[in-house]
């Protein structure tokens, strides 16, 4: 049953994606060059309506949050190394199975490229987890947790900061 | 829809605050129904794992991180298997599916060599994939 919603939830992700024109590599380097802020006004939707809503669902008890520790060696060096490799291949790794899919055939060097990185880091893994991983390790911590305030307190603010910089955008053509 | 021209754009996209707002309905739905969060590296990992079986397997399950990432279909690889057949259906449908090796906005820069694009592709492919791990992405 997980299978069946994991590919009718992907087969959707997957329109949406294709249809607002965010898998094109052009696209991603316009983003990333601060040029074409489309990708970031996509980003930023779906980040603002799923924080309202997964917190609605946690507050009604029909949810629980899936929190990521915050380990600064492994954040820090990790995201400059995906934020190298995002420049230069120009597709999310995560969504260039959708860039193949509307017909991008280069994503696929980036595929091949992107299960070698997973082969290597499992090589590496063992010598990650005794050093770049014990380097800052904060555990599983929220923002308002580390506030000590009540979560819409930090969610009312961020989404009107979100909806602020999307006029900014619109005023300035991005 | 395209009278005359030569070639044809396709249907007209949506807005991205509007294919970004329903993605956030669908991650919402998606937390509510299954309890599952949006992700795709872990799929990698256990993909690579798969393709590694093949050729040593008994490297991979020597491997601490392939136990922790057991090669398996689950979730979240249907999820990213999903994503291409989305994106394939909707170009399709929208006329905007391009069999295309070369990025016009790389071309224009780096010229049209499909080895210049492959390399940097694969290599790029290489460094992200190995970073998202790293930070837990």
């Amino acid at each position: 049953m997980d299978l069946t919603y994991g590919l009718v939830t992907g087969i959707l992700f997957g329109i949406f994606l294709q249809r607002s024109e965010v898998l094109r590599h052009d696209r991603q380097l316009g983003a990333l060059r601060l040029r074409d802020m489309t990708i970031v006004k996509f980003m930023l939707s779906t980040v603002v309506v799923a924080m309202v809503g997964v917190y609605l669902l946690v507050d009604l008890e029909l949810a629980k949050l899936s929190v990521k520790p915050l380990v600064l060696g492994g954040n820090v060096v990790g995201g400059l190394a995906f934020g190298l490799g995002w420049g230069l291949l120009g597709y999310c790794p995560g969504t260039s199975l959708g860039a193949l899919g509307e017909g991008r055939w280069d994503a696929l060097w980036g595929i091949l490229g992107s299960l070698c990185g997973a082969a290597l880091y499992a090589e590496a893994y063992p010598v990650m987890k005794a050093t770049l991983l014990t380097w800052g390790d904060f555990g599983k911590i929220t923002l308002p947790q580390v506030l000590g305030v009540n979560h819409w307190v930090v969610i009312v603010p961020l989404a009107s900061g979100a909806v602020l910089l999307f006029r900014w955008f619109e005023r300035k053509g991005l | 829809m395209n009278a005359q021209g030569t070639v044809n754009p396709g249907r007209r996209p949506w807005s991205p605050y509007v294919g970004g707002a329903l993605s956030g309905l669908l991650v919402v739905a998606s937390v509510w129904v299954t309890g599952k969060f949006f992700g795709a590296s872990t799929t990698f990992v256990r993909s690579a794992g798969f393709v590694e079986r093949v050729f040593s397997p008994e490297r991979v399950a020597a491997l601490e991180y392939f136990v922790k990432e057991a090669p398996k279909v689950d979730w979240q690889w249907m999820f990213v298997a999903g994503i291409f057949v989305g994106a394939l259906l909707a170009s399709l449908a929208s006329g905007t599916f391009r069999w295309q090796g070369v990025p016009p906005g790389w071309a224009e820069r780096f010229g049209p060599s499909r080895l210049r694009r492959g390399v940097a592709a694969f290599c790029g492919g290489v460094l992200a994939m190995f970073g998202a791990r790293l930070a837990d992405g």
